[in-house]
């Protein structure tokens, strides 16, 4: 791997890990408020960054099955939320390769 | 006949010399070299050496001369301060534009005037400045600065407000030489001219030797050429201790230690031990410098070697390098530390990061200063007397990559620098970083490891301009520092992430050595021995680090072709 700098965002609003606060997303990418992880509310986003992903696996959602990943933060490796791979039901199919994170995890940093 | 001219300083000589008639202007049949050019420039060599008679001898023989009578009595007159026979001479000799005249007249009279107030002969210096140097002065400040001499009141107060060196010092020769430019070369040839031409002859050919790896001076009898058996292509020993990817690696500036740091949370100290004839270079692991948070990305040693640097995300330790005792630990940034460096005198350090934070810390670690808010995200600094040079990520949200060079002059750290923007190139978005900088040793240059896949050599020379591209090396997102190396520093050796250590040509740009030896993974850093032109160090992802020297066992480049690698023969062939 080496040693690779961390991407740095740039917005007005930039989410970042409460952990170490990291960079991992900004308003602009984000498409949904509306979302539920196990730590409360949650949000959908289009774009993710300074994250890794574990192994898909098939997990039951309110909206029906999902092929998911859990994503975690790649300085503090704490999980962060999830990974859409694969929705099965039509009107799911929109949130595949988008990214949940739990708003109890985030921070806004700059 | 007398001949002496030039120096003309031997007597004249009764002797019987033949002219010889040759046909042709060329030196001889088939050469492209003017006969009169050539001998005309042994003739000037030879009185430069003090061969008078020999020259004398030539220009009768030849029938050429060095210099026509009327060049020889103007260097006369400079030479022996006749100042109005120098402007009639220089008005022989050529001068066609009536700028230039004047411009000649001016240099002679200021000549003559600083002559004046050397002596004290103040009348006669007001004299010249009021009739000679004030109508002909084209910049105000000098004329005043001019006058402003006639206030001194002593020879050596005029010599030293005027940067000039006196009547007996070498200022006459200066003068003949600034005079030159005036008088078309043909007629005058430039000082020294034949040795000009061989330094060039010598430039050239040290620039076509791929792998010159020597300051010492060569031949003019044969083209030059060093083999590949000074050459550091053999890997002598492979160090591994460490337990994860080694990231960075640093010489002690007497060359005689290696510190590597390690994604393992370490860091260790080597001590480069003899070469054994059958196992190779010996290099012992003497301390181990643990209790890092996390991998361990920068090194610095401090100018005296007792005295080791490492960062690790946001923390600095600062260890004794021969006990290997951590001593203080640092903390002043908010985000990774990207680079830790000694200032040269080992006054202090300084650190910087991802959180656009410079901080200055005294020899004991103590905080003197902090810049901060800086225009970019600092990914690597360096450093030499005089400058210090940052280069980084811009914050500004753009989505080209500018490779700011932050360039101070205050090292102490009192003002923020503006920071120059030297470049903006397009690049892909989120990829292309600046990743390493190195300053030359003779301060001139500047080295930057630019994702994907270049380094840039920056002129810092007037304003900073890039001067050359080195390509060939595979660097995307991995930070990889590269660095010069050699002697003269004749090389530019980096790192890549397909495992390979690539070495070019500075002056030229060739790559003459791509050496593969490390596993899989990225070679993260390249570090050139600084007292060992012939050694430098690589580490890699595979958590080794690698000393590369020239064949050892007196195992020479003919031996190894001789066992048939036909490869190592095409540069001897060339060197003829």
């Amino acid at each position: 791997m080496g040693w690779i700098h961390r991407d740095y965002l740039h917005s007005a609003r930039i989410f970042g890990c409460s952990t170490c606060r990291t960079h991992l997303a900004t308003i602009e990418s984000m498409i949904s408020r509306a979302f539920n992880g196990q730590h409360g509310r949650a949000y959908l986003f289009d774009r993710v960054v300074n994250v890794y992903s574990a192994e898909p696996q098939e997990r039951q959602m309110t909206t029906g099955v999902h092929i998911v990943r859990d994503i975690l933060c790649v300085k503090c490796n704490r999980v962060l939320g999830w990974k859409y791979d694969k929705a099965f039901e039509e009107t799911q199919k929109y949130k595949e390769g988008k990214f949940i994170l739990e708003r109890a995890l985030l921070t806004d940093v700059d | 006949m007398s001949l002496t001219n030039g120096h003309g300083l031997s007597p004249p000589r009764k002797r019987d010399v033949t002219k010889v008639t040759l046909p042709g202007t060329a030196l001889y049949e088939g050469s492209h070299i003017d006969r009169e050019e050539f001998i005309r420039l042994v003739i000037q060599s030879l009185r430069d050496v003090g061969y008078t008679e020999s020259a004398d001898v030539l220009e009768a023989e030849s029938g050429y001369r060095l210099e026509s009578r009327s060049v020889s009595a103007f260097r006369q007159a400079i030479i022996q301060g006749h100042w109005d026979e120098a402007e009639e001479a220089m008005d022989r000799l050529g001068a066609a534009d009536e700028d230039d005249r004047q411009s000649a007249k001016y240099m002679i009279s200021q000549q003559k005037y600083l002559e004046l107030l050397e002596a004290q002969e103040l009348n006669s210096a007001l004299t010249v400045l009021r009739t000679e140097l004030a109508p002909l002065s084209m910049e105000p400040e000098r004329l005043q600065l001019l006058s402003s001499l006639l206030m001194s009141t002593s020879g050596e107060e005029v010599r030293r407000a005027a940067h000039w060196d006196g009547a007996r010092g070498l200022s006459r020769q200066y003068l003949l030489q600034d005079l030159q430019c005036f008088i078309p070369s043909s007629i005058m040839i430039p000082p020294q001219r034949f040795d000009t031409l061989l330094q060039q002859a010598r430039e050239y050919q040290r620039n076509s030797c791929l792998y010159h790896n020597s300051n010492a001076p060569f031949s003019l009898y044969t083209d030059h050429a060093c083999g590949r058996d000074l050459f550091p292509n053999t890997t002598t020993v492979i160090l591994a201790e460490h337990d994860d990817e080694v990231w960075d690696i640093q010489w002690s500036h007497d060359g005689g230690h290696l510190a590597t740091a390690s994604a393992d949370g370490t860091a260790i100290v080597w001590r480069l031990g003899p070469v054994d004839p059958s196992t190779g270079r010996e290099c012992t692991p003497i301390q181990v410098l643990r209790n890092h948070p996390c991998p361990v990305n920068g090194l610095s040693w401090s100018p005296d070697n007792e005295t080791l640097l490492t960062c690790a995300d946001q923390v600095i330790k600062v260890w004794k390098a021969k006990t290997g005792v951590c001593i203080k630990e640092l903390t002043g940034h908010s985000d990774t530390i990207t680079a830790v460096e000694w200032l040269p005198d080992g006054s202090g350090f300084i650190s910087a990061g991802m959180d656009c934070r410079i901080v200055f810390w005294d020899a004991q670690g103590k905080k003197r200063d902090t810049w901060e808010n800086l225009s970019i995200r600092i990914t690597d600094i360096a450093m030499d007397r005089s400058r210090l040079i940052a280069v980084g990520i811009s914050r500004e949200p753009v989505t080209v990559d500018p490779a700011s060079l932050l360039d101070s002059q205050d090292r102490n750290g009192r003002s923020v620098p503006s920071p120059t923007e030297g470049q903006v190139e397009s690049t892909l978005e989120d990829y292309g970083e600046v990743t390493s900088v190195k300053i030359s040793s003779d301060s001139r240059y500047a080295l930057v490891g630019h994702g994907p896949n270049e380094i840039q050599l920056w002129d810092l020379e007037d304003s900073p301009h890039l001067s050359r591209t080195y390509i060939g090396h595979r660097a995307g997102k991995n930070v990889i520092r590269s660095c010069f190396g050699g002697a003269g520093q004749h090389f530019v050796a980096s790192g890549s992430e397909n495992g390979k250590v690539y070495i070019w040509q500075r002056e030229t740009g060739i790559l003459i050595q791509t050496l593969t030896g490390h596993g899989s993974g990225t070679v993260n850093c390249v570090a050139w021995n600084p007292q060992h032109p012939s050694m430098f160090a690589s580490c890699s992802d595979d958590k080794t680090i690698r000393i590369w020297e020239p064949q050892p066992n007196g195992l020479s480049l003919e031996d190894t072709s001789s066992k048939g690698k036909q490869r190592w023969d095409m540069d001897s062939d060339a060197m003829g």
